[in-house]
């Protein structure tokens, strides 16, 4: 079935909305649960979740890229799921990586106030990844939307591992100083 | 902050950034960089290809001269991606990308020369297709003030807005400078030539300064033969990507004429957010002369919508900050020539987005898909616009293009424009349009916006400059 007649399902309240999409994008939205999760009892109920946020949310929103759309939902509830687990149940998995090398753009730099954040950083990353190169915009992407694995999206790209984890680094120090110019955080060496 | 915070803050990367990233899963090995994979969305080319230049008496004539070759800015190659110098290579771009850029206000005081020149340039009979590049018109005016002197450059200087020669080729650099791409990945040039007769001595000063600030090449040859002919219509499909192919078949020097100034401009650019191809429909037009039936594409997305007295509109930005592309939607019962002689048209197309009036909300889009071609002798509208000298061979004074000349003079200014916008696939889905009805302001937060009624389009440049505008009767042949 087509997105935009399963997003009319959701829209004209009918149930059979929450089948089509399971059939459609079941096994997608479970990848994207079990790359932070790697567990799949656990992305199997993430992925449940997923249909009743997606039945809440629809209406108002009617999406243009229902695929994203639930991704975004299902990535969410599985992130929440994550942090909820005690620190010795999170266990290696690729979300740990993810979470430590965006800890380098922080830098120990954590003052700046919790409100402003919520508000206005997810805003803040968005202009930044509008804002990159097509091919840095999508590896960064994959990386720390999706939480894939360096391997795979190096295969994806036909590049060496060392060539993304090269592209991440750099796009990283920009995102760096972007949160720095955009006051997120002190800009390097000097107090603020 | 924490990790946390930023992995979260992830999730506002918009839809189309991360659908883009996916696409290529099922594909084993990308050999072409990303942006260059696809179809191009919006293609456009321009040229001015004929500034003729006619005289009576060819008594005059002196000897033939070489003429400098234009030389354009050095720019570093994109970088290959399997390179083991790849980060020093990417530098090495985006320093030859930032060198390229012009202070902010180097395009100031263009205005009313842009908006006089649309409203001019785009008018004609109801129920034709027209287009124009604004900025072509303005090169090859700019060279044209270079070979010129007295009354008739300083008409052309009016004009442009400008108080000398001086200021006149200051600002022009900055536009050539700021709209110039060739870095073996994306290929923006506002490209300009010379068309010699070789019988003919030109100034060698001003051929010079043509070459130098308007990076015009030059080629001499005997006026009338099918080689010259044939050299300038390959030069100008070389710089219009072939777009124009079957307008150029027609364009010709003759014997009588004693040169020819040529610009061009060419411009691919895919949609920075794509419209997905399954949502494209079969749908109405409502053209003048009856209602035609033909493809439109449909997006549905959080956006900008701007309204006016007369007309409501919307934007759809272009990949690599490629600029943007304006819709304007006259309101019912409001012709869209009407439009034209409306001041808020011109205001909003120079505005580039910076509009009182506007709100973002969820547009719907529907938009027909078009090609469409205009040609048309620019000599009557640049007379209108108070170019007059030049095309009168009495009045008109060449002597800066070469030493005693007489009785010189424009014969025509021939201005051919194609722009197209579509993309790949067509697939049949329920789609509903609501006809809008009346601008003003819109709903709280979501906005049916069909375009499905004669249009007016403008396609502007990062900067806002208008590279193309144009008015849409008929969405296809």
């Amino acid at each position: 079935m087509e997105d935009q007649q399963i997003v009319a399902l959701y829209w004209q309240r009918n149930p059979e909305a929450i089948g089509q999409s399971r059939l459609k994008y079941g096994a997608y939205c479970f990848s994207v649960a079990n790359q932070i999760l790697t567990s799949p009892e656990d992305s199997e109920e993430c992925v449940n979740d997923t249909w009743l946020h997606a039945w809440n949310r629809m209406p108002p929103h009617r999406p243009d890229v229902l695929r994203i759309f639930l991704a975004k939902i299902t990535r969410r509830v599985a992130f929440n799921r994550f942090k909820s687990r005690s620190a010795q149940k999170r266990g290696g998995g690729e979300i740990t990586a993810v979470l430590e090398e965006l800890e380098e753009c922080l830098a120990g730099d954590t003052d700046v106030e919790e409100e402003v954040i919520v508000k206005e950083l997810g805003e803040c990353i968005r202009q930044f990844v509008r804002g990159l190169p097509a091919r840095e915009g999508d590896v960064f992407s994959r990386r720390y939307f999706f939480t894939e694995r360096i391997q795979d999206i190096a295969q994806a790209y036909g590049l060496t591992p060392n060539n993304i984890m090269v592209i991440l680094s750099r796009v990283r120090k920009k995102l760096k100083t972007h949160l720095e110019k955009e006051g997120y955080l002190h800009e390097s060496g000097r107090p603020v | 902050m924490k990790a946390e915070d930023l992995y979260e803050g992830m999730e506002e990367i918009d839809d189309d950034v991360l659908d883009r990233s996916e696409k290529n899963k099922e594909k084993k090995r990308r050999r072409k960089p990303l942006w260059i994979v696809g179809t191009a969305a919006v293609l456009a080319a321009a040229v001015l290809g004929g500034v003729w230049f006619r005289t009576w008496n060819r008594s005059w004539v002196l000897k033939a001269y070489a003429i400098e070759e234009a030389s354009y800015p050095e720019m570093a190659h994109y970088p290959n991606e399997y390179s083991l110098t790849f980060d020093k290579d990417y530098d090495a771009w985006r320093e030859s990308q930032k060198a390229l850029q012009q202070e902010p206000g180097y395009a100031d005081g263009l205005e009313p020369f842009f908006a006089a020149g649309i409203r001019q340039f785009l008018s004609g009979e109801p129920g034709e297709n027209r287009a124009c590049s604004p900025l072509n018109v303005y090169f090859a005016l700019g060279m044209l003030a270079e070979l010129t002197g007295g009354n008739s450059r300083q008409q052309i200087l009016n004009l442009l807005g400008v108080d000398s020669i001086e200021s006149l080729r200051t600002q022009a650099q900055a536009v050539w400078k700021a709209h110039y791409c060739n870095d073996g990945a994306t290929t923006s040039i506002l490209a300009s030539s010379l068309w010699l007769d070789e019988d003919v001595a030109f100034t060698p000063s001003t051929m010079e300064t043509l070459a130098k600030t308007y990076y015009a090449s030059s080629y001499r040859g005997e006026m009338g033969s099918e080689e010259l002919n044939k050299a300038l219509r390959t030069w100008l499909n070389t710089q219009t990507g072939g777009l124009l192919e079957e307008q150029i078949q027609d364009i010709a020097l003759t014997d009588e004429m004693i040169m020819a100034l040529a610009t061009t401009i060419y411009f691919q650019a895919k949609w920075d957010s794509e419209f997905n191809e399954s949502n494209t429909t079969e749908e109405t037009f409502h053209a003048a002369d009856g209602d035609i039936t033909c493809d439109f594409m449909h997006s549905s997305a959080d956006g900008a919508y701007y309204w006016a007295d007369q007309f409501g509109a919307v934007g759809r930005r272009l990949e690599n900050g490629g600029g943007s592309m304006w819709f304007l939607l006259p309101d019912e019962g409001v012709m869209v020539e009407d439009l034209l002689k409306d001041p808020q048209t011109m205001d909003f197309i120079l505005s580039n987005g910076d509009w009182e009036n506007g709100k973002r909300l969820i547009v719907n889009l529907s938009l027909p898909k078009f090609d469409i071609t205009s040609q048309k002798d620019l000599a009557e509208d640049l007379q209108t616009l108070g170019i007059t000298d030049v095309f009168d061979a009495v009045k008109s004074d060449f002597s800066p293009m070469t030493p005693g000349a007489k009785e010189i003079f424009v014969s025509t200014v021939q201005h051919d424009v194609r722009v197209a916008i579509d993309e790949e696939g067509v697939t049949a889905a329920a789609y509903t349009v609501m006809a809008m009805s009346g601008a003003g302001a819109p709903p709280d937060d979501e906005i049916d916006f069909a375009l499905d009624r004669p249009f007016l389009f403008a396609l502007t440049s990062p900067d806002g400059l208008p590279l193309f505008v144009g008015i849409v009767h008929q969405p296809v042949h």
